[in-house]
């Protein structure tokens, strides 16, 4: 909505850089000729596609991991970066079309969230925590959508989850708090927001220090401010922190308001009950 | 006389049931061949659903039952009782017994193993002093490939008698390193200092925690433990980056790694040592060097 006012203020030269740094978006497909370089900068990385007559590169970069971008920066143009960048050639498809889009996915390993400070459900109560996870990327050509390469738009740090170092599971960390208020959490086109609802059905209260989110069973959803939203995970707690089930709702919370879907989950399961089987540990 | 020893052998010859004879050795051919690929079938069946180790076991056990099957065929088609070849089997294996002590040894040695299972194919092992992947595990012997890649056959029944490391049992491991800092520095800032590397280190996992411990007080040095987990994969990798940025980070902070060192006690509390400079000996008295002699 802001572009064309952008444009109207601006000298000729300063517009066509305005048109040429965009916002990026997800699922959108961009056309490069052949010799043109896209370059993004979008979380903690920066990218850049090449089409050259034969050929698709991409080179990449890691920000440092405190770097916290509120935008995602695109841009067309013929420069290549420089040459000690490590990079990945790809031979062009038959039918690529010219066509490149990029697509949100989730981790493909269970990551673990905390609340700020340990936090206490009493008996009977419900809480509903809303969480943020960094996503990675998938580079996708033409029309067949064929999948080149996979980034992390943040490093990825890991954590182990288990009742002790013999048992337990390899999951990553989350690097930001799941929050009690939505308007508290960040808004970022490299992060997608979950709702995880706890039901304490115990007679006792529950301490949640952290909780373990299946992530790679999450589909990504955009509503129509761009934002990135998952279904909402129900937590249910009846007799104690090991029997917890949990199960992952149908559809997005309507705190997201309209959304459509942007990419399915990469696992699924055949059986509802299964899930409670495979995250034993949703407690730790 | 030649006539004679040629119908006796022609009478030799010609009472052998070739047909037999040869119908037993089409079975065992059938049978090695028929094992083979049965086996080869089974473990692809069970190929994503079990472990390569497993997959292996059950190659095995499927070949030789059908090999065997084949083979008990093909003695009934010469003639053989079977009642007889088990007693005479008897007999054999005593006498193979005696005789071969240390392979029958590893043999049974081997049937612990399988059942024991202390490490299956693919993991890293370290025996006495050889670290490798275990590659196979047969009859007499384990086959490590070490990482130098070498290939290394080490007979069950060692592995029976000696101390086996399993290195990849467990998804995670303790990377434990000893650092020695300067007895002027701040142990303190030293422990918050190295936390921060862990807690930065994408290969150090978050949980379970990172710690440092304070192990003695050393001739040169505070000796210091440095504990973090890395996932098992990345032990070499996360042990190596760790040490470097250690390193760096100790030098950027300014913190000294000392070097062993001796001080020289004079013999009292304040008297310093007397140095007296004395003048060079004169060297008239040297022979002269070949080179001069000749001028």
């Amino acid at each position: 909505m802001k572009e064309p006012d952008l444009k109207r203020s601006l000298s000729p030269g300063m517009t066509e850089l305005a048109e040429s740094q965009r916002d990026g978006v997800w699922a959108r497909r961009y056309q490069l000729a052949s010799g043109q370089t896209q370059r993004h900068q979008l979380g903690q990385i920066r990218l850049w596609v090449s089409l050259l007559d034969m050929e698709w590169q991409v080179r990449h970069e890691s920000l440092p991991a405190d770097a916290d971008p509120l935008t995602w920066h695109e841009t067309v143009g013929h420069c290549q970066p420089s040459s000690d960048l490590p990079l990945q050639r790809f031979i062009r498809p038959a039918n690529d079309q010219n066509l490149v889009q990029y697509l949100p996915a989730m981790a493909q390993l269970p990551t673990v969230i905390r609340p700020y400070q340990p936090l206490t459900i009493p008996a009977g109560g419900r809480c509903v925590l809303y969480v943020g996870t960094s996503l990675w990327m998938q580079v996708l050509l033409g029309e067949q959508q064929q999948v080149l390469t996979e980034l992390p738009l943040a490093t990825p740090s890991k954590t182990w989850l288990g009742a002790n170092t013999m048992q337990g599971e390899i999951c990553y960390a989350s690097a930001t708090y799941g929050r009690l208020v939505l308007e508290a959490v960040p808004m970022r086109p490299w992060r997608a927001v979950t709702p995880v609802t706890i039901n304490n059905r115990r007679t006792k209260p529950l301490l949640l220090e952290r909780f373990n989110l299946p992530t790679p069973l999450l589909s990504l959803h955009r509503n129509e401010r761009g934002q990135l939203w998952t279904p909402g995970v129900v937590v249910e707690c009846e007799t104690d922190m090991s029997s917890a089930s949990l199960r992952i709702e149908p559809r997005v919370t309507a705190a997201a308001g309209d959304c459509e879907l942007i990419a399915p989950a990469r696992e699924k399961l055949a059986k509802g009950r299964s899930l409670v089987r495979a995250f034993d540990h949703i407690f730790g | 006389m030649f006539d004679e020893l040629q119908n006796t052998l022609m009478q030799i010859v010609g009472s052998i049931a070739w047909g037999q004879w040869l119908a037993a050795g089409f079975l065992l051919l059938l049978g090695i061949v028929l094992g083979t690929l049965v086996a080869r079938s089974a473990g692809k069946l069970a190929e994503n659903r079990i472990s390569r180790h497993h997959q292996v076991m059950i190659r095995r056990l499927v070949f030789y039952l059908v090999f065997i099957i084949f083979a008990m065929a093909a003695l009934r088609e010469v003639g053989f009782s079977l009642q007889v070849l088990l007693g005479a089997a008897g007999i054999l294996t005593v006498a193979i017994g005696f005789a071969s002590q240390t392979s029958a040894s590893n043999i049974i040695s081997g049937l612990f193993l399988v059942m024991e299972k202390p490490f299956e194919i693919g993991n890293l092992i370290e025996v006495d002093a050889t670290v490798g992947e275990v590659v196979a595990i047969d009859l007499l012997s384990v086959k490590l490939r070490t990482r130098d890649n070498l290939y290394v056959r080490i007979p069950n029944e060692t592995l029976i008698k000696t101390r086996v490391v399993n290195r990849s049992r467990f998804p995670i491991r303790r990377v434990d390193l000893l650092i020695g800092i300067a007895y002027a520095e701040d142990v303190e800032r030293v422990k918050e200092l190295l936390l921060s590397l862990a807690e930065q280190n994408t290969v150090c996992l978050e949980e379970p925690k990172p710690f440092v411990l304070v192990t003695g007080f050393g001739a040169s040095s505070v000796d210091l433990q440095f504990s973090f987990w890395v996932v098992q994969e990345e032990f070499l990798e996360g042990r190596g980056a760790m040490m470097i940025e250690i390193k760096k980070a100790l030098d950027q902070a300014g913190i000294e790694i000392p070097f062993p060192h001796t001080s020289v006690y004079a013999g009292s509390h304040s008297a310093p040592f007397r140095i007296q400079l004395v003048d060079p000996e004169p060297t008239q008295n040297k022979d002269r060097l070949d080179a001069d002699q000749k001028n």
